[in-house]
């Protein structure tokens, strides 16, 4: 019988607290943005996370917040930091039937299967001599700070499931991303920003679709969900006053419906009042924090040049600039998507545009972080929903197809390793084959780098206990670790 | 493997000392009886049967103590459990010795027991550990009404249920809530939208006419679309088709089936079988076939790339979790890799469930489907609304009856001028309306599909076992159509409470019709009656509800109507301190719950208030404002979302575009779901986000527009009596002197400022398509206009107390 959960004890703690202190209501509307969920198994749930789940961490963190740096639609690992002179000998060779027989395939469903070397050249960079293709040339100058894990195996191999199976541990709907689990069990440091903020950007072949999905909250309270900042039009949805009022005018506007509330509740003793006036309260700081968040043009030149960004571009770029804002400010999980990566064909032209587009960014993130002093507090991951294929697909010059058997990742920042390479596929890049990092080991190493052992992270919903990492054992990859 | 109690365990125990003595558990008493259902099989399935219950692959020792079999046997001179003497049960010493390497549950699994389950163990022992099947599985039967001592305050057999239980609590039950609490109440619950003032006055003038009111919502259109809103989360109806793409799909006609079924009342076990099999009955109508696009609600995906075989899987599962949610109560999706670990469901049970939907011609699409809007997922018929479908019907005859008499006419060498022109009209008439068709996928039947037991749910293991149809094996077998049994009979098993468990998704279903009305069904966790579930709190009052409901052939007004009848559902809302304290959830229904509004209804509320809402029923979806650019992570095709320009903006949510993939963010802030999945109850949250949408959103701030001119043409000279109008529409009643002082002071310091900014009021007036009608007036609209939206932003005006 464990449907008392931590939740309902927040509710308590937060309850004594307010007696012990003998607060009045207008703190007990701040008081109230602390989680406070399904005490009353009827009443509306709130707000802005605020200290988590109290048996959280379990042990010390290493980090206290994620950047995750999707590169949704796969990109090749055989052209980034997996090089295998093997698939170059056996170029435009039939594919041997071992590697393929009875394995899932994508687009290259009952076409002849041929072997295609890697596209561009690879060096060693860095101090531990980490191989990085010349797509990357920014990379190679922070080989010594990422880790690839160049062994990663995911279970889907269609880009929207294979994304809800990266974020969630399941290609079945409805359950929590990894930023709201982790939201949900530490909380957020804001006072005036969601603890979980999605950006995303374009550029390169086709995007592929991303649904909001990636960022729900599944079956955790609504207010741990995703919230996506938009670079053109409001920041976040209604964020700004109507036409017409000014922002004094919507101030005196709530207090007036607060003032109302708390003067109807003292018939009605709804003890969903004082959440919704704090709801109310946050949504009003965020009206200026929001947009002050979004505008980088108090950034010095010499940072925006850093990133290449340019204000109200909507660039990856400007995007990593704003997760580092978003860092500052206490964000817990700052989720990046660039839509460009998805190479069946033209790999080449493509990789060219998405690499112009991110690398260098990417590279000026991870420094700025780290002469701020935060990248040791900062856990940075890098890659794709998976992989693509040794083999050639050729919808529009040479390309890839989706892969799922092996795969390249890279983590960066506080408690990680650096300057290695962790794991190996085998001669041509087809299946991981040594110390082999499924999805949900790097969900498992993730969270235990913020303190959490993935076991005793659950939530019961549908009759077990949900985990991120799911019902199967999933390891920390201890070897990646400090 | 899995890990329950790991909260705050000092905590655990005091919370459970005053809760739970609430719902049932109670302390073990030395003169108790234990309730096996209620108190030992929950220790059971949460600490041991994920290693001794039904999974045959995880069982250890080769002892299961799912079953009262496995328990007792004899394991070679000893049992596990031995009745009447727990130092002889083997369970009960493992459990309580201090060697760390017999210790159960295994220090390892993280699971403990605490003090008291290891106690209430040692009394069902010792009073002989009675076994019963899990209540969910034991046909409801119709229990003696309880006697309570208060009898004055009961209404109807609810009551006594309810004021039995409380009695032996020492709780009062709560008052009556007052009229306008009460109307508004039952106006929110069975229709969705707020009372109209002039019913809430008839109601206080006449408190008797109670029931009439009822009956009167019952009857409404807007009943069929309140209940609709909630069957369309249980079976995932939605727009789009989920995937990938995420494009439309055609299946608004469905949502109309639906509301229609509820305002007919047609029978839940009729409304079951139309919609599982609609297309296999005999003569099936169109709404029958329409019905069966029950079977093509799921997500649906023909991204390049995919393939079929594994998608066919896909779907398979998504069609066993839902008929599992929906209908049984279970999670018979949770036996796709393995045999469950909890319920007696096995991973062949999963897969004969599947089959039943084996025939459904639904793989054209992989081949056929375009990137086009709405794409293709054949079958699909085109059909008209039932009402356009009687219109039609009517041109047709006139038609006929005017063609005959212009023979007639020419025959008898009369002038047909008048005639040619009357079957001109019609004709046009008939192609309008024929132009209304709309498109909507229905079930079809192919040469059924082999299905293949997939061992660990892995689609590309083709070694697994052929299975035919079947309900789980330990449900029983099912009377068949040849040569195989097919959904009819998946039907008819589901609600024959001779030939079936209709008995037990009678239950599964009252249990949800309590939920609407009171905010938590006695068996809370809706969609799982199995041992990770709860038993309920009132099992008689579900039984008889159950049974009630099953006697009633299904009728679910009839079964409504019992429940806000009752006097327990005319309890107040609130909450006194020692209440909130020793039933913080309100398990007991000592009270009313008090809970924010639905996503829809919230809408509806403002555009009703307002006087902007169109009561249209049925129909294609529609389209209300959206921030732009929200569609722009969708591709294949890239999205243009363009809001409607004429009165259907302002329909009632239900019929709010449904993407599954980027649901309308206002219906997101409040909690809507996506419908990928079924939905047996929302959360309800406040969140910032929900707080911008209400402030923000330019469906609100229309609907406080036109709410404040509205209220300027009543051209009231006196603020108060202006404000009392808006009240009254708003939340029922009149303002208050405090109320009216500080809306007085919003309204007085608005009215400044637009005076001064003539400009600003011309500009929030534009807000919307609707046209400002009180121009000459814009300085006083839009000063009124900060005050609805205050109103609308209220705590109360969203919530239903």
């Amino acid at each position: 019988m464990s449907f008392l959960n931590d939740d309902i004890k927040n509710q308590i703690n937060r309850r004594s607290f307010l007696t012990a202190g003998g607060i009045g209501l207008g703190s007990a509307a701040l008081m109230s943005m602390l989680p406070k969920v399904a005490a009353s198994g009827v009443g509306a749930t709130s707000l802005q996370p605020g200290n988590g789940v109290p048996s959280l961490p379990h042990f010390p963190p290493k980090v206290k917040r994620v950047i995750f740096l999707c590169m949704a639609g796969g990109p090749s690992h055989l052209e980034t930091f997996d090089y295998k002179p093997k698939l170059a000998e056996m170029h435009s060779k039939p594919m041997p039937e071992s590697y393929t027989k009875h394995q899932p395939i994508a687009q290259l469903q009952g076409q002849q299967l041929r072997c295609q070397g890697p596209m561009t050249q690879f060096n060693r960079y860095g101090q531990g001599g980490l191989m990085v293709s010349d797509f990357l040339p920014w990379h190679a100058k922070m080989a010594d700070d990422i880790c690839v894990i160049r062994s990663m195996v995911t279970e889907q191999i269609n880009h929207d499931p294979a994304h809800t199976f990266m974020n969630t541990g399941t290609a079945i709907s409805g359950r929590p991303s990894m930023g709201s689990w982790i939201t949900y069990g530490l909380g957020s440091e804001s006072r005036d920003l969601p603890g979980f903020v999605v950006l995303t950007s374009v550029g390169g072949r086709n995007p592929q679709p991303i649904a909001s999905r990636q960022w729900s909250a599944g079956f955790l309270p609504s207010q741990f969900q995703g919230v996506e900042f938009n670079s053109s039009g409001d920041p976040v949805h209604y964020i700004k006053n109507p036409s017409g009022v000014s922002s004094a005018q919507q101030k005196k506007l709530i207090g007036t419906v607060h003032a109302l509330d708390r003067h109807r509740n003292r018939l009605l003793k709804d003890p969903e009042v004082s959440t919704r006036i704090a709801a109310y309260e946050m949504a009003f700081r965020m009206q200026s924090s929001v947009p002050e968040l979004m505008d980088i043009s108090d950034e010095p030149d010499s940072i925006k040049e850093m990133y290449g960004a340019v204000p109200g571009d909507g660039s990856y770029a400007s995007n990593c600039l704003l997760a580092r804002r978003l860092a500052e400010r206490g964000v817990r999980f700052i989720h990046l998507y660039h839509r460009g990566w998805d190479h069946h064909g033209g790999l080449v032209k493509y990789m060219n545009i998405c690499s112009d587009l991110t690398d260098r960014p990417t590279w000026a993130l991870i420094t700025d972080l780290k002469q701020r002093g935060m990248l040791e507090d900062t856990l940075i991951i890098w890659g794709g929903e998976f992989g693509r294929t040794p083999m050639f697909q050729g919808k529009g010059g040479a390309g890839r197809d989706h892969h799922i058997k092996g795969f390249s990742m890279w983590m960066a920042g506080g408690g990680v390793r650096g300057g290695q390479a962790y794991g190996a596929t085998d001669e041509l890049g087809y299946h991981s084959v040594k110390n082999v990092v499924h999805v949900r080991d790097l969900h498992a190493t993730m969270l235990h780098l913020l303190g959490i052992d993935a076991n005793r992270f659950s939530k019961p919903f549908q009759g077990l206990d949900m985990r991120l990492t799911g019902v199967e054992p999933a390891r920390v990859v201890r070897d990646i670790l400090t | 493997m899995i890990i329950i109690n790991w909260n705050f365990r000092p905590f655990q125990i005091a919370f459970s000392c005053y809760l739970l003595s609430g719902i049932g558990l109670i302390s073990v008493q030395s003169a108790e009886i234990i309730d096996f259902n209620r108190q030992i099989r929950p220790i059971l399935s949460n600490n041991c049967l994920f290693c001794h219950g039904p999974d045959a692959s995880e069982r250890k020792a080769d002892l299961r103590l799912d079953t009262e079999e496995g328990a007792k046997q004899d394991l070679g001179g000893y049992q596990a459990v031995s009745p009447g003497n727990p130092q002889k049960s083997e369970l009960f010493k493992r459990i309580t010795t201090a060697d760390p390497d017999d210790h159960m549950p295994p220090i390892d699994s993280g699971k403990t027991l605490t003090q008291e389950e290891i106690r209430l163990i040692e009394s069902w022992i010792h009073q002989g550990a009675p076994w019963s099947e899990a209540w969910a599985y034991q046909a409801p039967v119709r229990h003696p009404i309880p006697k309570v001592r208060n009898a004055n305050w009961t209404l109807n057999w609810i009551d006594s249920f309810i004021l039995h239980r409380l009695e032996s609590e020492n709780l009062l039950p709560s008052p009556q809530a007052d009229p306008v609490t009460l109307v508004r109440r039952l106006s929110f619950d069975l229709t969705g939208l707020p009372p109209l003032p002039e019913t809430v006055a008839s109601f206080i003038d006449n408190p008797e006419s109670y029931e009439q009111i009822v009956d009167q919502f019952l009857a409404s259109s807007a009943y069929g679309e309140r209940m609709a809103i909630y069957w369309l989360d249980l079976v995932r109806f939605a727009d789009t088709v989920g995937y990938h793409g995420d494009q439309d799909h055609n299946i608004s006609p469905y949502r109309d089936y639906v509301i229609d079924a509820f305002n007919d009342n047609m029978p839940l076990d009729q409304f079951t079988l139309e919609q599982l099999a609609g297309d296999l009955l005999p003569n099936a109508t169109i709404d029958q076939q329409v019905a069966s696009g029950y079977n093509r609600l799921l997500q649906t995906s023909h991204e390049g790339g995919v393939q079929p075989k594994e998608y066919l899987a896909i779907y398979a599962a998504d069609r066993v979790r839902n008929i599992s949610a929906v209908w049984l109560g279970g999670t018979l999706g949770c036996a796709q890799c393995h045999d469950h670990k909890f319920d007696p469901y096995t991973t062949r049970d999963f897969y004969s469930m599947a089959a039943f939907f084996a025939d459904l011609d639904e793989a054209q699409h992989f081949k056929v489907g375009t990137n086009n809007l709405p794409t293709r997922r054949p079958p699909e018929i085109k059909v008209l609304s039932r009402n356009d479908r009687k219109i039609l019907t009517q041109y047709q005859k006139q038609l006929s009856l005017s063609k005959t008499q212009r023979v007639q006419a020419i025959a008898e060498g009369r002038k047909a001028a008048a005639l040619n022109r009357k079957i001109n009209e019609l004709e046009k008439k008939i192609e309008t309306i024929e132009a209304a068709k709309r498109s909507t996928m229905i079930s079809a039947t192919v040469k059924p599909r082999i299905m293949r037991i997939l061992p660990r749910g892995d689609w590309l293991n083709e070694s697994g076992p052929i299975v035919a149809p079947a309900i789980p094996e330990f449900l029983g077998t099912i009377s068949r159509n040849e040569p195989r049994a097919d959904r009819r009979d998946l039907a008819e098993w589901l609600t024959s409470s001779d030939n079936g468990i209709g008995g037990l998704t009678a239950r599964v279903f009252v249990n949800r019709f309590w939920h609407l009305f009171f905010g938590i069904a006695p068996a809370r966790v809706m969609d799982d009656f199995g041992g990770q579930g709860e038993s309920p709190v009132y099992p008689k009052l579900l039984d008889n509800l159950a049974v009630e409901f099953l006697e009633s052939d299904w009728n679910v007004k009839y079964l409504v109507k019992q429940i806000v009848l009752s006097q327990t559902y005319r309890q107040h809302s609130l909450a006194s301190e020692d209440l909130t304290e020793r039933d913080p959830e309100n398990r007991l229904y000592a009270r009313q719950s008090g809970y924010r509004l639905p996503a829809e209804m919230i809408r509806d509320n403002a555009l009703a208030v307002s006087g902007l809402l169109n009561p249209d029923v049925g129909g294609a979806s529609v389209k209300p404002y959206q921030p732009p650019g929200y569609y722009r992570h969708l591709n294949f095709p890239i999205r243009n979302y363009h809001h409607d320009e004429d009165r259907r903006q302002w329909r009632r949510g239900l019929y709010v575009h449904w993407q599954r993939q980027f649901l309308h963010p206002m219906l997101k802030a409040f909690d809507a779901p996506s419908r990928e999945e079924c939905t047996v109850a929302r959360p309800r949250s406040f969140t910032p986000l929900a707080a911008l949408t209400l402030l923000n959103d330019p469906t609100f701030l229309e609907s406080a527009r036109v709410f404040s001119e509205r209220i300027v043409r009543q051209n009231l000279k006196v603020f108060d009596d202006a404000l009392e109008f808006a009240f009254l529409r708003a939340v029922s009643r009149k303002p208050d002197s405090i109320e009216t002082n500080l809306l007085h002071d919003l309204y007085k310091e608005e009215m400044r400022i637009y005076s001064k900014d003539p400009q600003a009021a011309t500009e929030l007036a534009q807000i919307g398509l609707k046209k400002a009608t009180t121009e000459d007036k814009s300085i006083e609209v839009a000063a009124w206009t900060s005050v609805c939206r205050a109103i609308l932003n209220m705590s109360e005006t969203t919530t239903r107390y």
